[in-house]
């Protein structure tokens, strides 16, 4: 999403947090909150792991307004600190997913699942979650293979295979034809 | 050129986003399959911006924001503690390399009293937990305004080149009103200790 408060008013707002202006504060948060709340639920497995990013990501904020200089998008600095908050939760959880995606598919473009007939909300649901995570990242929210790669801990290679693989993915549960 | 085979995803992707090789984009110009498969790319990622937004099933605000307060006034606290000591430390190198004077001796001994009782009220103030206690509008409107004040005395003590060649009691009143201050602060904590246990 674009920011949703100019620049200017974003300064302003955050200046007045940073002084200590508790409605601030809140008007910072209400600005985001949707925001940041949908992209937590894109990049994490249950409402409720969305809402602890959510959390997390406003006390980072709150901690952290001094290190925003006020010269880029200040979405941009906030959906960083939520991207990296929901990322730390799959080192906690060592989730092992995206490995076995990576077995079932390597070697066969097209051989695994059968053909479903999904909505795209559900298709993009049944990724595994740091798949549809590079996915949302990369497609939605417009970082760069090299952004996800650092964001992740992982390499430019992976993230551009694991993109390349969730849409041949979603292609099949989609129920749409592939080249041949 | 060898158009026996397709572009795969990866490269139809790279592509889409403005970084394809010269081979693919001369493979999608000439297959229709290829350039079908780029479209269709191009479509899923239009489906997915267009995915609508998620709210948030319950308010957070009324607890993020209390626990934003509580984060900042121990934030508040460490920093007044190390700004003190910092003061404390430098109130006391310029008394002892200042010429001595005739009243210097009574001056050092009534900064190193206001100094003790301002240390002293410091860990009554830090045993009260501040920082776990929620006060009523009034209270935590007195707590602010002192806090304030502590902050506006710690500023001044911790540059005394401000004052120190103009006045050179100033450090005792500056840690004399500290001592004041910090014990406003323990009786408003402790008072409200004391009615919650009611």
């Amino acid at each position: 999403m674009a920011d949703t408060i100019p620049l200017a008013e974003a300064r302003s707002l955050v200046a007045r947090a940073r002084a200590g202006d508790h409605d601030a504060l809140e008007h910072l948060y209400r600005v985001y909150e949707g925001s940041v709340y949908t992209l937590a639920r894109r990049l994490t497995r249950t409402a409720e792991d969305a809402e602890d990013v959510l959390q997390e990501t406003f006390l980072e904020v709150c901690r952290s307004l001094g290190s925003w200089r006020g010269e880029g998008s200040l979405w941009g600095w906030v959906r960083t600190i939520a991207a990296s908050k929901a990322m730390m939760r799959y080192r906690r959880e060592k989730l092992r997913e995206t490995d076995q995606l990576d077995d079932d598919v390597a070697g066969n473009r097209f051989a695994v699942d059968v053909p479903l007939r999904l909505d795209l909300e559900s298709a993009l649901q049944r990724l595994p979650e740091r798949t549809r995570a590079v996915v949302w990242l990369h497609d939605v929210e417009g970082y760069t293979h090299e952004e996800i790669a650092e964001l992740m801990g992982m390499t430019t290679s992976f993230s551009k295979s694991q993109l390349a693989r969730a849409h041949q993915r979603l292609r099949r549960w989609l129920g749409e034809e592939a080249i041949t | 050129m060898n158009d026996m085979r397709h572009a795969d995803t990866e490269e139809l992707l790279a592509l889409r986003d403005g970084e394809g090789t010269a081979w693919t984009r001369s493979h999608v110009d000439a297959c229709a399959a290829c350039a079908a498969e780029l479209y269709r790319l191009e479509q899923v990622r239009a489906r997915l911006k267009a995915l609508p937004a998620f709210t948030p099933p319950r308010e957070r605000w009324s607890v993020i924001g209390p626990m934003v307060r509580r984060e900042r006034r121990q934030r508040f606290w460490r920093g007044a503690v190390g700004l003190a000591t910092a003061a404390a430390l430098t109130a006391v190198t310029f008394v002892a390399v200042r010429p001595a004077p005739s009243n210097a001796v009574a001056e050092r001994a009534a900064l190193a009293r206001a100094m003790a009782r301002s240390q002293t009220l410091e860990q009554a103030l830090k045993a009260v937990r501040p920082d776990q206690r929620a006060l009523n509008g009034d209270a935590a409107q007195a707590v602010a305004e002192l806090q304030d004040q502590l902050s506006r005395i710690d500023a001044q003590l911790a540059d005394p080149a401000a004052w120190k060649d103009r006045d050179g009691g100033r450090a005792v009143d500056l840690w004399q009103q500290r001592a004041g201050v910090l014990g406003a602060l323990v009786d408003v904590h402790t008072t409200r200790a004391a009615m919650a246990s009611f």
